[in-house]
């Protein structure tokens, strides 16, 4: 009954983490659009290299613009798999912080390769491991990415943390939250990293876990104490996640494709100007005396308005 | 000595921060001899009793304050800060930078990747109040306790009183907006957008910001047509001065085309032009005039004054500015607006304000680099470089290039006409700000000048020498190149206060007085070998 009990909760944490966010990006993307804030260089411009903009060309919107996708890519990527900027320019703090995030993507990686295993168990026959080639490659992958990002994680965790807590730089602008996070993370991979010594070095009993959850079958493996704990307190995190400030993998994609890389010109006719027309219509509702009640942007922007100026700032 | 300021110190009386000499960035040769530079100064007592000196001693906000006597009055002013920061926080009152102030709010990992990128926190000996994130992570923790309702475990420890809200008010007067520290976020965050945020906040729910920039900026901009006070009657005075002076110097007599219909394009200089360096829109129109462009001034209110300063605290006084900035180019049916060596001038119409303009309203806008090079590179006017040989290097204004990506079409005309330009480092999008940015350069009131010449400049002094270590020597006549009014206009100060073109013989001026300069047909130099 626990087994299917915890069964039930891993579907409901999954989803959990899945909606939320799922939600999360909904509230990022359904925004309105709001002025340019970009911020050179911008890697789809194609003469990124020394940081240029369609504003180098004379009537740049007589000439066809071009957008180099590649580029934009590449950016992302060295950023995402390398945290490049922190390369740059927080060194010390790259070689702890690098080794926690790469951890997490092996650890991505590992549960991706669980996925698949268990499908490959439930619905094709193929046993894991065995001698088929298939299930060859999935175990070893399994073993690598899974040990590999134990280890990573769980010394990247534990780097971040002392960093954070050593380096004055960083503890001033620490609250108790942040140390939280860190530590609840932690704690999973020090669980995860006991069941993996102890219990399961070969992750059989995960691969059977996840053969059981993706085959909706009660023939979930027995699960010791310390395993127990990992995977609830896993699930914990899955769901708590997307509700912090962790959720910033969903955040860096609006930060830089909504923010510092965007600047699509409001050409006339453009979907731009027909957002632009949409937002100059909201009313509002500044108090400042250089504001008058009750009129829209464009009102307030094009309509005389009154000039009076505060003398003193005071109760 | 490493600065133990925490975050919540804000809300502590007292002065937070002492500046001293000895913690700040050391210049180069020869501002490393003794009494080079002048000392810092006290604020005078009077400027005590009415301003906020509490933050490092120096005011830009420079309207009176009258501080809460009693409880009631101090939770009234908090009231009205929270407020208008609610409706920082809705898409009505503030769609224009929501979605990026949110992000910023929601998502900074404290990394503190993006200190060092900072001129200002360098130059002060990384003084804590001028770190990057400092302004940023007191915003964030109001908004998560204050307004979130959460525990300082969750926001971290911040109080909301009126030593909070005076130290705010005035640190975000201490970034210049130049944003250098956003390009080195892991995140994408916005760190200089939030000092906006902040001036905004308070200006337009409480109405208040630094006084040149509001009340003398953006206020009198839209009354009288000219931040600098110049009507349109005025600046059409000064157009015939213009013509006289080019006249006089070059012997060319032209005719500036102002209010002209149906031209190519609306040129709008700073109106700072007009009045402090004539020679620059007095070099714009010999060059254009000599390379057949088709182009106007306008003597519109508001028209002839390319400067837009809310750009720097206020969305609805930008959006003002703007719009009457293209009504004065759609009234002389031009295509285009092209801004002068201005830099906010072209953020603030070009990018900025192109979420503003719709249906009539968007008329397009441009920079006046890409015309100005094409005119070297298609010899549409015959030059010779030789005329140009002096060390020259460029100042990179950070709204032309960080902020717009117009990066090359300066240095091109300066690696065509100048044979001893060099490149200061670091230089084009990863420039540091002249020090001027985001309105310094104009707050001249009170002890501001010298905290902006002590602190906010000394940057691009050490870059200036760096650039010109190898002809220092004061024999040999060096000039800067600044391509922006605000740029010169916080330059001219620095050099002032350092003695620059005494002790060093560097000089300033903009991009186009090279062109002129390097004219074949002109008999007698442009470029005057003094400063002013």
């Amino acid at each position: 009954m626990v087994v299917s009990l915890l069964q039930l909760s891993s579907y409901v944490a999954f989803a959990i983490f899945i909606v939320a966010v799922l939600a999360k990006w909904r509230q990022w993307s359904s925004m309105p659009i709001h002025l340019r804030w970009e911020l050179y260089p911008v890697p789809h411009e194609p003469e990124h290299e020394h940081g240029g903009s369609y504003f180098e060309e004379f009537n740049f919107w007589e000439k066809h613009r071009e957008k180099n996708h590649l580029n934009e890519m590449k950016e992302l990527f060295t950023e995402l798999l390398f945290i490049k900027r922190v390369f740059d320019f927080k060194r010390q703090f790259w070689f702890t912080t690098y080794p926690f995030h790469l951890g997490i993507y092996l650890i991505l990686a590992w549960f991706a390769l669980l996925f698949v295993g268990g499908l490959t168990q439930a619905y094709t026959g193929i046993a894991i491991p065995s001698a088929h080639p298939w299930a060859q490659l999935i175990y070893y992958l399994t073993l690598l990415t899974g040990s590999l990002g134990i280890i990573l994680g769980t010394l990247g965790c534990i780097g971040v943390l002392l960093y954070r807590l050593s380096e004055e730089d960083m503890r001033k602008y620490s609250a108790g939250l942040d140390y939280f996070n860190l530590i609840f993370i932690l704690v999973v991979y020090v669980l995860g990293a006991i069941s993996w010594l102890s219990f399961d070095r070969t992750f059989t009993t995960a691969q059977a876990y996840m053969t059981a959850m993706v085959s909706f079958s009660s023939a979930i493996p027995q699960l010791n104490n310390i395993i127990l704990a990992h995977v609830i307190l896993l699930e914990l995190l899955w769901i708590y996640i997307p509700f912090t400030k962790m959720s910033h993998f969903v955040g860096k994609y609006f930060t830089y494709h909504k923010v510092l890389w965007e600047d699509e010109p409001n050409l006339r006719g453009s979907e731009v100007e027909k957002k632009v027309r949409e937002v100059l219509g909201y009313k509002v509702t500044w108090q400042a005396p250089h504001f008058t009640a009750g009129r829209t942007w464009a009102e307030e922007a094009t309509k005389p308005s009154k000039v009076d100026v505060i003398e003193r700032w005071e109760p | 000595m490493k600065d133990k300021t925490r975050i919540e110190d804000i809300g502590k009386k007292g002065q937070m921060v002492k500046l001293r000499e000895e913690d700040l960035m050391e210049l180069p040769y020869p501002y490393n001899q003794p009494d080079m530079e002048p000392k810092f100064t006290e604020p005078k007592d009077e400027w005590r009793e009415r301003y906020v000196t509490d933050l490092d001693g120096y005011i830009a906000i420079n309207i009176p304050v009258k501080r809460p006597e009693t409880k009631e009055e101090e939770e009234r002013m908090v009231r009205r800060f929270l407020e208008g920061f609610k409706r920082l926080l809705t898409k009505n009152d503030h769609w224009t930078f929501l979605q990026p102030l949110l992000l910023t709010l929601e998502y900074c990992a404290k990394c503190q990747a993006c200190a060092d990128a900072c001129p200002i926190y360098l130059a002060s000996g990384k003084k804590e109040i001028y770190r990057p994130t400092y302004r940023v992570e007191v915003l964030r923790r109001i908004y998560k306790k204050y307004i979130k309702g959460k525990s300082d475990f969750v926001s971290g420890k911040i109080d909301l009183n009126w030593d909070t809200l005076a130290k705010l008010a005035e640190v975000s007067w201490r970034c210049t907006l130049c944003r250098r520290c956003e390009q080195r976020c892991p995140i994408g965050i916005n760190n200089g957008l939030i000092t906006r945020e902040i001036r905004l906040l308070f200006a337009q729910e409480m109405g208040f910001a630094n006084k040149e920039v509001h009340e003398l900026g953006t206020v009198q901009h839209l009354k009288v047509g000219s931040s600098t006070a110049l009507t349109p009657d005025g600046f059409k005075d000064i157009v015939e001065f213009m013509e006289e002076e080019i006249e006089e110097k070059t012997g060319k007599k032209i005719k500036i085309p102002v209010d002209e219909k149906g031209a190519d394009f609306l040129l709008i200089h700073n109106a700072g032009e007009y009045l402090s360096w004539p020679e620059n829109p007095a070099a714009f129109a010999i060059l254009f005039e000599e390379a057949g462009i088709s182009y106007t001034l306008s003597s519109e209110l508001v028209g002839y004054d390319g400067v837009n300063y809310g750009v720097w605290y206020d969305d609805m006084q930008l959006a003002r500015i703007a719009l009457k900035h293209t009504e004065a180019a759609r009234k002389l049916d031009c295509n285009s607006i092209v801004v002068g060596e201005c830099g906010h001038a072209h953020k603030a119409i070009a990018v900025i304000a192109d979420r503003v303009v719709a249906d009539e309203t968007n008329v397009y806008r441009q920079s006046c680099m890409p015309i100005l090079w094409d005119i070297v590179k298609k010899k549409k006017i015959n030059f010779d470089p030789e005329k140009n040989d002096f060390p020259v290097t460029l100042h990179d204004p950070c709204n032309m290039v960080r902020l717009m990506g117009v990066v090359e079409p300066q240095r091109k005309v300066l690696r065509a006409l100048c044979p001893q330009f060099r490149e200061m480092s670091p230089n084009g999008v990863y420039n540091y700000c002249c020090g001027g940015g985001s309105g310094f350069a104009i707050m001249q009131s009170m002890n501001f000048p010298e905290w902006r010449n002590k602190v906010s400049t000394r940057m691009k002094l050490k870059q200036t020498m760096d650039a010109f270590k190898d002809c220092i020597d004061p024999s040999i006549n060096k000039m800067l190149c600044a391509p922006c009014s605000n740029c010169k206009g916080a330059i001219r100060d620095m050099f002032s206060y350092y003695q620059v073109p005494q002790k060093t013989s560097t000089y300033y001026t903009g991009l186009v007085e090279f062109m002129v300069n390097a004219m074949v047909d002109l008999e007698e130099p442009y470029i005057e070998w003094e400063f002013h």
